[in-house]
C-alpha cells in the first residue's frame, strides 16, 4: 500500500497530529486540512476563523523556512513554525507532499519503524563520513556527545524528534529529557500522533560535534 | 525529443543544501515542482547531504520501486562519485538497495543541453547587447582538489565558441584558481562583458562572494533571501558594462536538464 493510503489509514484510527500541525478530515467541503495545532479551534470557524488559506501543498515549504521573529528554521524538527495559516488539501496525495515539505520523510520514517524496517545510524557512524570542515568533528569524546545532547536536543531546545540513535553501537545515550522525549509535542496520546523520529543525528547536531571537539582539543592543547 | 511519462517510478534530485538559509536548496524544490508539474513521474522527491531529508532518509519517501536518481550538481567530483553513492549505497550505474532500483545518472551540469541555458541566460539579462561588443565569461568555483570542477566550465566554453552564437570572446575564470574571475576586466577587451555563475543556487559563491570580487559590491552582502530586491544589470565598474546573472542552477528549465539526464541513461544503458 503507497504511503499516502497507509497515512489515509492511520488517520481513520483517529491520529490527527504530526509534530506542530493537526491534520483535520472533511471541513466545509476538503478530505484534508492542516495548521499549527494552535489555530485547530480557529481553523473550524466560519471562513476558516480568518485565518491565511492555502489551497493545495505548494506553500508548504515557505510556510515552514522561517520562525515568526524571521529565523531560519534550519531544522525541520524545530518547534518554532508559523501560526496564523490553514492548508486545504483535495487529497492524500496532496496532505502527503504538503507533510513532507514540513516534516521531510517523517510519515515514511514512522511507517518503516511501525513496519520493523527503519534502519538507524550511531552517531560515530554518522560523524565517521563527515568531509571537508566537518571530518575534525569526529574526533569528539563520548562523554562531550553526551552532554551535547542534553544541551542541543529535545524540547527544552526546540527539537521535537524522538532520538532512536546510539552514539556507538555499545553506548547508548544517558538518561535525559532529550534522550526520553517521545517526539508527540504538546502532550498528545501515542495513540493520536505521528512521532516525528531522528534515525541519524541531524546536521545542526553534527555542526555542534565540531565545536565541542575543537574545544576539547584546545583544553587538550592547553593542558600539555 | 520529449521525455516518454514513467508512471511507475520516481525521480530523486540530490542536492548539496545548507543549514544557514534556504537559498541553497531553494532551485532544487523549484526543479521538483516543475517535473512534477509534468506529471512524468509517479512522485518526485528533492534529497540533500546538509538538510532533511538526507539522502539515508530517501529511502523511506518513496514508494516506487524504480528510482531514478539525478544528482543536481554543476560538475562530477568528490559529491556525484563518492559521497553520493555512499549514502544511497549505489554501487553502479543501477542498483538494487533494499528491494528497490536505483538508476544513478551523471549531474545535470555536465549535459550538453547546458549550453543552451547559459545563452538563454546571456541573452536575457543583457537585451539588445550586441555580441560582438562583449565578452560572455562562465565562472565557478575552481578547486585544486579536483579537476573535474573546472572541467565542465571549460567543456561549456568550448561549446559556447564553437555555437555561433556571436561573442567576442567566451571564457572561464575561478573563485580560487586561474584564471582568477577577480581580473575579469583585465581579460575582456570589449566593453560589455556579461558573468553567468555556473552554480546550482544563488548561494554564498554566487551571490556574495562573486559581487565583490566583480567589484559591484563592496562587502560580503546578505543572502539572497535576506535582500528586498535582486542586483539590477548593468553595472557601470572598472571602465566597462557588466551584467552578471544568477546562478546558473535558479533557471526554471534546468528541469529539463535533469529529464535529459534521465532520457540518456536510459538511451545509455538501454533501458528504454
Amino acid at each position: 500500500m503507497s504511503i499516502a493510503l497507509q497515512l489515509r489509514e492511520l488517520l481513520r484510527s483517529g491520529i490527527h497530529r504530526i509534530g506542530e500541525l493537526e491534520i483535520q478530515t472533511d471541513v466545509y467541503g476538503y478530505p484534508y486540512v492542516i495548521c499549527h495545532h494552535e489555530d485547530a479551534e480557529r481553523s473550524t470557524d466560519s471562513a476558516f476563523g480568518g485565518l491565511e488559506v492555502h489551497e493545495g501543498p505548494a506553500d508548504a515549504r515557505d510556510l515552514s523556512t522561517y520562525a515568526p521573529d524571521g529565523s531560519y528554521r534550519f531544522a525541520k524538527g524545530q518547534t518554532n513554525l508559523k501560526q496564523g495559516w490553514v492548508m486545504a488539501l483535495e487529497n492524500e496525495e496532496d496532505l502527503r507532499l504538503a507533510l513532507d515539505q514540513f516534516y521531510p520523510a517523517g510519515v515514511g520514517l514512522f511507517l518503516a519503524s511501525r513496519a520493523g524496517a527503519l534502519e538507524t545510524e550511531t552517531l560515530r557512524e554518522k560523524l565517521d563520513r563527515q568531509t571537508g570542515m566537518y571530518r575534525f568533528a569526529r574526533t569528539i569524546s563520548d562523554a562531550g556527545a553526551q552532554r551535547l545532547v542534553r544541551e542541543v536536543c529535545g524540547p527544552a531546545h526546540q527539537c521535537a524528534k524522538k532520538i532512536l540513535w546510539r552514539i556507538a553501537p555499545e553506548t547508548p545515550l544517558e538518561d535525559s529529557e532529550a534522550s526520553r522525549y517521545n517526539g508527540i509535542p504538546g502532550g498528545l496520546a501515542e495513540s493520536q500522533a505521528i512521532p516525528l523520529l531522528c534515525r541519524e543525528a541531524c546536521n545542526h547536531f553534527v555542526a555542534e560535534c565540531r565545536k565541542a571537539a575543537k574545544a576539547e582539543n584546545d583544553a587538550r592543547s592547553e593542558a600539555t | 525529443m520529449p521525455i516518454a511519462p514513467k508512471p511507475s517510478s520516481a525521480l530523486l534530485i540530490v542536492g548539496h543544501g545548507s543549514t544557514e538559509n534556504p537559498d541553497s536548496s531553494t532551485p532544487y524544490f523549484e526543479h521538483a515542482d516543475e517535473i512534477r508539474s509534468r506529471g512524468i513521474f509517479a512522485e518526485v522527491h528533492c534529497c540533500f547531504w546538509k538538510e532533511e531529508p538526507s539522502m539515508r532518509e530517501a529511502g523511506y519517501l518513496v514508494d516506487s520501486e524504480e528510482i531514478y536518481v539525478v544528482p543536481d550538481f554543476i560538475s562530477e567530483g568528490y559529491f556525484t562519485q563518492d559521497v553520493i553513492p555512499r549514502e544511497l549505497r549505489l554501487t553502479g550505474p543501477t542498483t538494487v538497495v533494499g528491494g528497490k532500483t536505483y538508476h544513478y545518472c551523471l549531474p545535470v551540469g555536465v549535459h550538453r543541453s547546458m549550453t543552451g541555458l547559459i545563452l538563454k541566460r546571456a541573452r536575457e539579462v543583457a537585451p539588445g547587447v550586441d555580441p560582438a561588443q562583449t565578452t560572455l565569461i562562465i565562472t565557478g568555483h575552481g578547486t585544486g582538489l579536483n579537476q573535474n570542477s573546472t572541467k565542465a566550465i571549460r567543456d561549456q566554453v568550448e561549446l559556447i565558441a564553437a555555437s555561433g552564437a556571436g561573442y567576442a570572446a567566451v571564457l572561464d575564470a575561478f573563485m580560487e584558481e586561474q584564471p582568477f574571475i577577480a581580473g575579469w576586466d583585465k581579460m575582456a577587451l570589449t566593453p560589455n562583458v556579461i558573468v553567468v555563475p555556473f552554480f546550482i543556487s544563488d548561494g554564498l559563491h554566487s551571490y556574495q562572494d562573486i559581487p565583490v570580487l566583480l567589484g559591484i559590491e563592496n562587502e560580503v552582502g546578505a543572502a539572497a533571501s535576506q535582500r528586498e530586491i535582486f542586483r539590477h544589470n548593468p553595472h557601470h565598474v572598472r571602465n566597462k558594462t557588466l551584467y552578471y546573472t544568477s546562478a546558473i542552477g535558479t533557471e526554471r528549465l534546468l528541469a529539463d536538464v535533469i529529464l535529459d539526464q534521465v532520457s540518456d541513461f536510459d538511451r545509455i544503458h538501454k533501458l528504454s
